[in-house]
C-alpha cells in the first residue's frame, strides 16, 4: 500500500494546486485567467468550506494514525458485538461504536478515508490525463486520427459507467485497490477527452497558435507550451466534479461486493455490512454513509467554486 | 458408498429475491387449496435424483418423489413407502415387493422396472451421477462404473426384476442396515420419460409424490402444485407450493415481513434477535442433523504434507467458536466437540472426540502453526457461499480470531461466492486452494453418515479428498458389524484418526430455523431441517 499512498499524496494535491500553480507562469498580462480565478476562489466561502473538508480528508487519508490510535481491524467480538456510540467520548475509539465483529467504527471511518480518497484521486488523475491526451490529438490533428479516436471515445461513452464497472470488476478475481482505479478509469475518461477535443479545437485557431506555427515551432512545443496549460481550464472543471463521483461510484461497486473487498477498509464495504444490521443498529450504517456524503460533497462544492472561477460568464 | 449415505449438502437456506412473483403465496385462496410460497436457492444440478446431493434440489425431490422407504419426518426411522415388504435371510440378497396401485403422475404404473432401470441409470458410469456411490454395494457396480476404463455391462447383475411388483438386490457384501438406506432420493423409482424424452422430463420432472411441478425457471422459481391423484397416505395439505430463489436471506426474512413470502427456512443471523418480536410463536428453531466444518483442500500439497496436520490443528484452536456462535448466532449454533451431531445422542456415537482441539487456545495455536512450518505462503483463505446461512458473518468473524490469535495483522481473508450453486460447482470441481465450509445435513441418525460420505478415500462428498487407509480400513469394519454398539464403536475409533490429522475443522452444530406468515399452520422441520412442506396447512 505504499505507493498506494504516496500516489493518493501527489495527486491528491493536484486539483488544489492547479489553480495555485499557474498564477506563478511569466504571463506578460497582471492578471492571466489563473490569478484571476485564485482571487476570485479565496473569496469564495464555498470553497474555503470545501478546501477545509478536504484538507481534514486528505490528512486521514495520509495519516490516520494523527486521529486514532485504534486499529480498524482488531476485532472483539465478546466485548464490543454492536456495541452503541459513545457520543461524548470525542475521538475516543469508542465514539461512534463498534459493528457486528467488534471492530471500533470510529477507526474504521478513519481508515476508510484513504481507499475512498486514493480511488477517486487516482481515478481522477488517470482520467485527465488519458482523456486530455486522447482530446488533445483528437483535437488538434483532427482528419482521420480525429474520427477514430472520437469514434473509441463514442462507444466507451456509450458504455453505462457503473455497469461497465460491474462487468469488468467481475471478471478480476482478487480486487485490489488499483484493479478498481484502473476500471474505473478505463470507463471514465471519455467525458474529459470530449471536453479536452472542443477546448483544443478553439484554440488552435487562436493568434498566439498561429503566430507560433509562423515561426517555425515544433508541433510538440505549440502542443505542451501553447495548446495543453491553456486548453486545461474546462478539463479541471470538469474533473474536479467528477472527483466527488468516484468516490460514490467506489462506495456504490463495494456495497454491491465488487468494489473493494475485506481486508480493505473502505466506507463502501462496512456500508454494505452495515445495511444487514439497519434494524438492530443504524449506526453502523448510519456513520459511513455520513461520511461519503460529507465527502463527495466537499468536492463537488469545490468543483462547482472551480467552475465559477474559471468561467466567469456563468456568473 | 458403502454404507449407505445419504446427504446433501446444507445450504441453510435461501434467500433475494429475483422477483416476488407469488405474492403472499399465490391465489389467495385458503383451505386445502391455498398455495404458500416458500424460500429457495437455486439447486447446483438439474433434478435428477441420482445428481442431486445438495439440499435446495433435495428439497424439491423429496416433494414430487417417494421412494421404497421414507424417513419419518418426526423420528427419522425409515418406514416402507412404495415397498410393501423388504425380505432377507442373509442381509445380503434381499427380495422387495412393492404395494400395488403406485403411479407416476403421468398415469404410468410404477414398477420393480421402474426402480432397477433408476438405479442402474444412476449407477452407470456414463451418466456421471454424483450420487453413484450410493450404488457401489449392488453386485455388478464395478461393470457399470469401474475405476478407470471403459464399462462393461450396461445394468447391475445384482438387479434382477421378478415380476411388476418383486425384484431381487444382490449386495457383494453383508449389509444389515441397507435397508434404512433406501429413504435416500437417489433410491427413488423414474418413469419411462425420463429415459425417452430426458431433457423434457428435466425441464418439467414427473414423478410419484404428492406434488408435481408447473414450471420450473431456473435461477428464478418452481411452482409445485398437489397432485390428486397421489397414491401414498401423506397427501398434501395445501394446494401447492411455489418456491422462490432468493439470493440473500436477508431479503427474504424482509419479503416474510413485508407479506410477501410465506416461509422462510433459513433465518438471517442478523435477525435473531427481532425473530421473536416480529414473528412471536411463528417461529421455530430447534436441533438438526447439520454440522458445519472448515474442510481443507487436502488435494493440494500444500496443505496435506507432512507437518501441516499440526497447521490444521492450531487453526482449529484459534477459532473462538463460544464467542462467534453467541454473538453472531445468538446461540442458535453450538460449539462442535466432535464430526457428527449431538442429535445422534450418545449410544448413536456422539462423543467429545475432539477435546483439546476444538478449546480456544490462541497461545497453543501459534505454537502449532509455527511448528508445523506455518500458513502456506503465509496466507489463510475461507471460501463459502454467502447467499445463504449468514454465512459471510461468520467467515469474517472466524478470520478476525485467527489474526487476533496469530497477531500478525491480516493473514485471514474470505472469498465470498455469490451463489450456493457456483460455490458447489468450485469445490466439486476441486478447484478451491484454501479451506472452505461444508455444511453436512445427515439424512438419517447414523453415524455412519457423518463420516463415510465425507472422510473415506473416494467418498461420494469428500471434497478435500482427504485419504487414510486406517480410516478406510475401520469405516469397513464397522459397516461389516452386524452389532450396532460395535459398529459405532468402530466408527468411533475412525474419528479418532479425523481428530488427529483435522481434515476438516469442526465449527458448530446447527440447529434448523424456520418462520412463516400468518397464514401458515401446522409448519414442522424434519429431522433434516427441511419444511415438512405436505402437512403445512394455508388458511
Amino acid at each position: 500500500m505504499p505507493e498506494a499512498l504516496e500516489a493518493t499524496t501527489k495527486d491528491a494535491t493536484a486539483p488544489e494546486s492547479v489553480p495555485a500553480a499557474p498564477p506563478a507562469e511569466k504571463d506578460a498580462r497582471a492578471r492571466s485567467l489563473w490569478s484571476d480565478a485564485w482571487h476570485d476562489l479565496r473569496r469564495n466561502p464555498l470553497f474555503l468550506v470545501s478546501a477545509v473538508l478536504i484538507v481534514v480528508l486528505l490528512a486521514m487519508a495520509v495519516a490516520p494514525w494523527l486521529f486514532t490510535s485504534a486499529d480498524p481491524r482488531h476485532a472483539d467480538l465478546a466485548k464490543h458485538y454492536l456495541q452503541k456510540p459513545n457520543w461524548s467520548h470525542f475521538f475516543a475509539e469508542d465514539w461512534f461504536g463498534y459493528d457486528i465483529q467488534g471492530r471500533s467504527i470510529y477507526a474504521r471511518v478513519i481508515y476508510g478515508a484513504r481507499a475512498s480518497i486514493a480511488v477517486a484521486v487516482g481515478v481522477t488523475a488517470l482520467v485527465t490525463i488519458l482523456g486530455t491526451l486522447v482530446g488533445m490529438l483528437a483535437g488538434y490533428f483532427g482528419g482521420l486520427l480525429d474520427t477514430i479516436l472520437s469514434r473509441i471515445t463514442d462507444v466507451f461513452f456509450g458504455v453505462p459507467f457503473i455497469l461497465g464497472a460491474m462487468v469488468v470488476l467481475t471478471s478480476f478475481e482478487e480486487r485490489k485497490l488499483w484493479v478498481v482505479i484502473l476500471s474505473l478509469a478505463f470507463l471514465g475518461w471519455t467525458q474529459i477527452a470530449r471536453v479536452a477535443r472542443g477546448s483544443v479545437i478553439t484554440i488552435k485557431q487562436a493568434d498566439y497558435v498561429v503566430a507560433a506555427k509562423a515561426l517555425g515551432a515544433s508541433t510538440s512545443r505549440i502542443l505542451l507550451r501553447h495548446i495543453l496549460p491553456n486548453a486545461m481550464a474546462p478539463v479541471i472543471v470538469v474533473a474536479t466534479i467528477a472527483l466527488g463521483g468516484y468516490i460514490s461510484a467506489e462506495a456504490t461497486l463495494s456495497f454491491l461486493g465488487i468494489g473493494l473487498a475485506e481486508p480493505t477498509v473502505s466506507w463502501g464495504v462496512d456500508i454494505s455490512s452495515g445495511q444487514e444490521q439497519l434494524r438492530n443498529a443504524a449506526f453502523v450504517l448510519i456513520i459511513p454513509s455520513v461520511m461519503v456524503s460529507i465527502t463527495v460533497l466537499a468536492f463537488i462544492m469545490l468543483g462547482d467554486a472551480v467552475r465559477n472561477a474559471l468561467d466567469p460568464k456563468l456568473r | 458408498m458403502r454404507g449407505a449415505t445419504h446427504a446433501k449438502w446444507a445450504a441453510g437456506a435461501a434467500a433475494v429475491a429475483l422477483v416476488a412473483t407469488a405474492c403472499g403465496g399465490g391465489a389467495g385462496s385458503g383451505g386445502a387449496d391455498g398455495i404458500l410460497s416458500s424460500s429457495w436457492g437455486d439447486p447446483q444440478n438439474p433434478i435428477e435424483p441420482a445428481n442431486t446431493n445438495e439440499v435446495q434440489g433435495g428439497k424439491v425431490l423429496d416433494m414430487i418423489f417417494r421412494g421404497l422407504k421414507r424417513y419419518d419426518p418426526k423420528t427419522g426411522e425409515a418406514k416402507d413407502m412404495v415397498a410393501e415388504r423388504i425380505e432377507t435371510t442373509d442381509s445380503r440378497n434381499f427380495t422387495i415387493t412393492l404395494k400395488p396401485g403406485w403411479t407416476f403422475s403421468n398415469g404410468e404404473p410404477v414398477t420393480a422396472k421402474s426402480f432397477t432401470d433408476a438405479w442402474n441409470y444412476g449407477a452407470h458410469v456414463g451418466n456421471k451421477q454424483a450420487n453413484a456411490p450410493f450404488f457401489s454395494d449392488i453386485v455388478g457396480y464395478d461393470d457399470v462404473h469401474p475405476a478407470s476404463g471403459n464399462p462393461r455391462a450396461k445394468t447391475m447383475r445384482g438387479l434382477v426384476v421378478k415380476n411388476d411388483r418383486t425384484f431381487t438386490v444382490a449386495l457383494k457384501d453383508t449389509f444389515s442396515s441397507w435397508p434404512e438406506t433406501l429413504g435416500y432420493q437417489a433410491f427413488v423409482p423414474l418413469p419411462r420419460v425420463f429415459f425417452t424424452d430426458h431433457d423434457a422430463w428435466l425441464n418439467k420432472p414427473i414423478g410419484n409424490g404428492p406434488y408435481t411441478v408447473e414450471s420450473y425457471a431456473k435461477g428464478s422459481g418452481m411452482k409445485l402444485r398437489r397432485w390428486d391423484g397421489y397414491k401414498g397416505d401423506d397427501k398434501a395439505k395445501n394446494g401447492g407450493v411455489d418456491l422462490t430463489v432468493y439470493t440473500d436471506n436477508n431479503t427474504a426474512y424482509t419479503d416474510l415481513m413485508a407479506g410477501n413470502l410465506d416461509l422462510v427456512d433459513d433465518v438471517p443471523a442478523q435477525q435473531l434477535k427481532n425473530v421473536r418480536n416480529d414473528l412471536g410463536d411463528r417461529y421455530v428453531n430447534q436441533p438438526a442433523l447439520i454440522i458445519q466444518t472448515l474442510v481443507f483442500p487436502m488435494y493440494r500439497p500444500e496443505w496435506s504434507k507432512p507437518g501441516m496436520e499440526k497447521v490444521r490443528r492450531g487453526l482449529s484452536m484459534a477459532i473462538n467458536r463460544k464467542e462467534i456462535t453467541q454473538q453472531i448466532f445468538q446461540r442458535t449454533r453450538t460449539p462442535t466437540k466432535d464430526w457428527t451431531s449431538p442429535a445422534l445422542g450418545r449410544d448413536g456415537g456422539y462423543e467429545d472426540m475432539c477435546g483439546d482441539a476444538c478449546a480456544y487456545n490462541p497461545a497453543q495455536a501459534k505454537k502449532l502453526i509455527q511448528e508445523g512450518g506455518g500458513l502456506p505462503g503465509g496466507k489463510l483463505t475461507l471460501t463459502s457461499n454467502v447467499d445463504t446461512g449468514s454465512h459471510r458473518a461468520w467467515m469474517d468473524a472466524v478470520c478476525n480470531s485467527v489474526n487476533n490469535a496469530l497477531g500478525r495483522g491480516a493473514v485471514c481473508t474470505v472469498n465470498p461466492v455469490g451463489t450456493f450453486a457456483d460455490f458447489r460447482n468450485q469445490q466439486t470441481a476441486f478447484r478451491l486452494t484454501g479451506p472452505f465450509r461444508s455444511g453436512w445435513q445427515a439424512d438419517y441418525p447414523l453415524i455412519q453418515n457423518f463420516l463415510e460420505p465425507l472422510y473415506y478415500t473416494g467418498g461420494s462428498s469428500n471434497y478435500g479428498k482427504f485419504s487414510d487407509k486406517r480410516f478406510d480400513a475401520l469405516v469397513d469394519k464397522a459397516n461389516r458389524e452386524t452389532d450396532r454398539a460395535a459398529a459405532v464403536k468402530d466408527f468411533q475409533a475412525a474419528e479418532r484418526i479425523l481428530a488427529a490429522q483435522m481434515p476438516a475443522i469442526p465449527l458448530w452444530y446447527q440447529n434448523g430455523s424456520a418462520g412463516w406468515s400468518d397464514r401458515l399452520s401446522d409448519v414442522t422441520l424434519n429431522q433434516f431441517s427441511v419444511p415438512v412442506y405436505d402437512q403445512i396447512k394455508v388458511s
